[in-house]
C-alpha cells in the first residue's frame, strides 16, 4: 500500500526554490479566486487582468502613476525596516506621514508671494524642506521612543494612539492656521517652484521615486553595512545579549525611532509636493500601514522592500484602470491584494511540514548498534 | 432662569448623544477586552464591525427582521475570526500584520457584496430599525430620564453585558483560564490549561461582539450601509480596551468618556465656542497615550500580549 505521509520538521524549510514556489501559487490561488468574483458581473477575467496589468506596468503613463504611488511605501517602508529591525516595534507611520506632510507644506508655504523664501529655486528649497520634513517626523516618533527607552513604556499602543492625534491636527491645521481664504478646510496651493520635478514628459512620475531609491541605498548602506546598523540589528535580535556586549539598547532603540519617524514623514513629503500640492485633511489612506505590509512581504530587507512596493502599488493603479474600463468594482482587486498577502503569510505553517511518499510497510532489519 | 433652562436642554442633549455614540464603541471594546486578556491584540475587529454592518443591513433588508440580521451579523463575526484565530494562534503570523490585512480584506468584501446585492436598485434602501424604547416611569424623571432610559434595546442589552463580561472574566473557571492564556501561558499549560483553545475563545469571543457592533451602527444608528460607516471606529474600541485597562468596568467608563468627547465637540461646533473641536477629539487619545508611557508608573497589561505561545 502507497500514501503520503506528512511530519512536522523541527525549522520550516527556507531553500528560495520553496519561498518562490509558495509565493507564486499564493499569487495564482488569489488571482483565480479573483477571477471567480468577476464572473457576477460578466467579465472576462483573462482580458480583466490583462488590462490591469497593462496599465499598472505596461504603458508608460500607468506606470508613472505606479512609481508616483510606490514612492511614500518604499519610504513607510524603510521606516518600518530601521524601526522593526531594532526590536522598535513601532506602529505609528501614518502619523509621522501626516506630520512630514503638514511640515512640508508649511516650508513650502515660506515661498509664497510675499512670504520670506519668495522665488526660492528648487535646488536650494529642497535640502531645506527634506530637513524640516525629517526633523518634525523624527521628534513626533521620538515621543514615543522616548517613552520606551526611558518609562520602558508600551510602544505600539502609544503609537497606535499618536496615528489619531497626528490626524487631528491636520484637520486643526487646514481647518485654522494653514487655512486659504476659501470655502474648503485645504491649505493654499503651494507655489510651483517648490513642486517635485515631473521626471519624464507624457509620466506623472516626479522626483519622489528617485528620492526614494537614494534613501534605499542609504538605509541599505546604513542598516547592513556600518557599524552602526550592525549595532541597531543586534538590539532587535537580541536585546540581553547586545547589552552584555556592551551596547546601550534605549539610545539605540530611539536612534531607530529618528530613523524611521524621519523616512516615515519623506512620505508625507512626497506626497505634498509630488501630487497634492497642498494640505488635505484624509490625506494619508492608510498608506502608513500597507508600507508596514510591504516592508514585510520584502522581508524586511530594503531591496525586497522596492520590490513589493512597486507590485503593490501597481495592482492598486491596475485596480483604478480596470474599474474604469471594464465597469469591474475595484475592491475585486483589493481583495485579490490582501488574499495573496494572507495566504503568503499562511503558507508559512506549510514550510513546517513535509510530505513524502511512503512505501509499503516493511520490516527493516533492526540496527544494532555497539 | 432662562439659562438655566438652556443648559439643562445642552446638558441632556449632550449627555444623550454621548450614551448613543459609546454604545457600539463599549460593544467592541468589551469582546475585545477578552482576546487581549488572552493575549492576543485582535486590530481585526474593524474589518468584522464593517462585515457585520454589511451582513446585518443585507439579511435586514431581505428578512425586515433587525434581530434575524443582527443574528446573521454574529454569525459572520464568528466565522470570520476563526479565520483570525487560525492565523494568529497556529500560524502564529504578526497580529498586527493579519489584522491590517484582514481589515483591507473585509472593506474589499463588504463593498463587493454590497455591490453585488444592490445591482439595479437605485436609490438607498432604509431597512427596519432597533427603535427607541423609552422605559415606563423612569424615562419621565427629569434630565436623568431623558439621557438614560430613552434608548434602543441594543444598548440596555450592552450595558449588561459589562456585568456579563466582568462576572465571566473574574468569577468563573473560563475567566480564570482566559486571564492565565493572557499573563503567563507557559504555567498556564503546566498547569493544565488548553492555552490554544482559551485564546481561539478570547478572538472569536471579540468577534461575535465586534461584528454586533457593526450591526449596531446599521441597526440603531443609521439604517443604511455605506463603507464608510464604520471609519475606524474599531480602532478606536481598541484605544478604549486600553485607556479602560482591560477590564469591563472601566472600559465601560472609557467608552463613555470617548463618546462624550465627540458628542461634545458636536454640540460645540453649534454654539460656537473658540476652542478647536479637535482639541477635545484628540483628549481621549492623549490620556491614553499618557497611561501608557509609563511616566505614571508601569501599567499592568496582559503580560504575555501579543507573545505567540508554541505547545512544548
Amino acid at each position: 500500500m502507497k500514501g503520503f505521509s506528512v511530519e512536522r520538521r523541527l525549522m520550516p524549510v527556507d531553500t528560495s526554490l520553496s519561498l518562490a514556489l509558495i509565493t507564486l501559487l499564493s499569487v495564482v490561488a488569489a488571482l483565480v479566486i479573483g477571477g471567480v468574483l468577476m464572473m457576477p458581473f460578466g467579465a472576462n477575467p483573462f482580458l480583466a487582468y490583462w488590462q490591469l496589468f497593462e496599465a499598472g506596468f505596461a504603458t508608460w503613463r500607468g506606470f508613472g502613476f505606479t512609481l508616483v504611488k510606490a514612492a511614500p511605501l518604499i519610504m513607510v517602508g524603510l521606516a518600518t525596516i530601521c524601526a522593526w529591525r531594532t526590536g522598535f516595534a513601532y506602529l505609528g507611520f501614518e502619523g509621522c506621514l501626516l506630520i512630514g506632510a503638514a511640515a512640508a507644506t508649511w516650508t513650502a508655504m515660506q515661498a509664497l508671494p510675499g512670504a520670506v523664501l519668495e522665488g526660492v529655486p528648487f535646488f536650494m528649497f529642497l535640502p531645506m524642506v527634506i530637513a524640516v520634513s525629517m526633523l518634525s517626523g523624527a521628534i513626533w516618533s521620538g515621543i514615543v521612543g522616548y517613552f520606551k527607552s526611558r518609562f520602558g513604556g508600551n510602544e505600539v499602543i502609544t503609537s497606535l494612539m499618536m496615528n489619531y492625534v497626528a490626524i487631528f491636527l491636520v484637520q486643526y491645521l487646514v481647518s485654522g492656521p494653514l487655512r486659504a481664504k476659501g470655502d474648503l478646510p485645504v491649505s493654499p496651493r503651494l507655489p510651483e517652484n517648490t513642486w517635485l520635478p515631473y521626471l519624464f514628459d507624457g509620466s506623472r512620475a516626479h522626483l519622489g521615486i528617485v528620492m526614494a531609491l537614494v534613501a534605499t541605498l542609504l538605509v541599505w548602506v546604513l542598516l547592513l553595512k556600518s557599524r552602526v546598523g550592525y549595532e541597531l540589528i543586534v538590539t532587535g535580535l537580541n536585546p540581553k545579549a547586545a547589552r552584555y556586549g556592551g551596547i546601550n539598547v534605549g539610545t539605540r532603540q530611539l536612534l531607530a525611532s529618528f530613523l524611521a519617524g524621519g523616512l516615515a514623514a519623506m512620505a508625507g513629503t512626497v506626497d505634498i509636493l509630488g501630487v497634492h500640492h497642498r494640505l488635505v485633511d484624509g490625506l494619508a489612506e492608510g498608506t502608513g500601514f500597507v508600507g508596514i505590509v510591504v516592508a514585510l512581504l520584502g522581508k524586511l530587507n530594503p531591496i525586497g522592500c522596492v520590490i513589493a512596493a512597486i507590485l503593490y502599488a501597481g495592482l492598486t493603479v491596475g485596480a483604478d484602470a480596470m474599474q474604469r474600463q471594464a465597469g469591474l468594482p475595484a475592491s475585486v482587486i483589493f481583495i485579490v491584494q490582501s488574499l495573496i498577502i494572507l495566504f503568503v503569510l499562511a503558507s508559512d505553517i506549510l514550510r513546517y511540514y513535509r510530505i513524502s511518499r511512503v512505501g509499503p510497510a516493511k520490516t527493516t532489519p533492526v540496527e544494532v548498534s555497539g | 432662569m432662562d439659562q438655566g433652562f438652556t443648559f439643562s436642554v445642552f446638558l441632556v442633549a449632550w449627555l444623550t448623544a454621548a450614551i448613543r455614540l459609546s454604545g457600539p464603541l463599549l460593544l467592541a471594546a468589551l469582546g475585545e477586552t477578552f482576546s487581549e486578556r488572552s493575549g492576543l491584540l485582535n486590530i481585526g475587529i474593524e474589518g468584522t464591525m464593517l462585515l457585520g454592518a454589511i451582513t446585518s443591513y443585507l439579511v435586514t433588508l431581505w428578512t425586515g427582521s433587525p434581530w434575524l440580521g443582527l443574528l446573521a451579523a454574529m454569525l459572520i463575526g464568528l466565522l470570520a475570526n476563526t479565520f483570525l484565530a487560525w492565523m494568529y494562534v497556529q500560524v502564529q503570523a504578526n497580529q498586527v500584520v493579519v489584522g491590517i490585512i484582514f481589515n483591507i480584506l473585509a472593506l474589499g468584501v463588504a463593498s463587493y457584496t454590497y455591490r453585488l446585492s444592490m445591482e439595479g436598485v437605485t436609490g438607498p434602501q432604509k431597512v427596519a430599525m432597533f427603535e427607541p424604547i423609552p422605559i415606563p416611569g423612569l424615562a419621565a424623571i427629569p434630565i436623568v430620564g431623558p439621557i438614560l432610559f430613552t434608548h434602543s434595546i441594543l444598548l440596555y442589552l450592552t450595558v449588561a453585558l459589562v456585568a456579563v463580561a466582568a462576572f465571566v472574566l473574574y468569577r468563573t473557571r473560563f475567566g480564570l483560564q482566559l486571564r492565565a492564556a493572557g499573563e503567563n501561558p507557559r504555567a498556564g499549560s503546566a498547569a493544565g490549561i488548553d492555552i490554544v483553545r482559551m485564546r481561539y475563545a478570547g478572538v472569536l469571543i471579540s468577534g461575535i461582539a465586534a461584528a454586533a457592533a457593526g450591526a449596531y451602527l446599521v441597526l440603531v444608528q443609521v439604517g443604511l450601509f455605506r463603507e464608510t460607516i464604520v471609519a475606524g471606529q474599531g480602532f478606536i474600541a481598541l484605544a478604549i480596551v486600553i485607556f479602560g485597562r482591560w477590564d469591563p468596568w472601566k472600559v465601560a467608563i472609557a467608552a463613555f468618556v470617548f463618546g462624550a468627547a465627540d458628542a461634545l465637540q458636536l454640540s460645540l461646533q453649534l454654539f460656537q465656542v473658540g476652542l478647536p473641536p479637535q482639541l477635545l477629539l484628540s483628549l481621549p487619545y492623549l490620556l491614553t497615550i499618557l497611561a501608557m508611557s509609563g511616566i505614571l508608573g508601569k501599567t499592568h497589561q496582559p503580560e504575555a500580549l501579543m507573545a505567540s505561545y508554541r505547545r512544548e
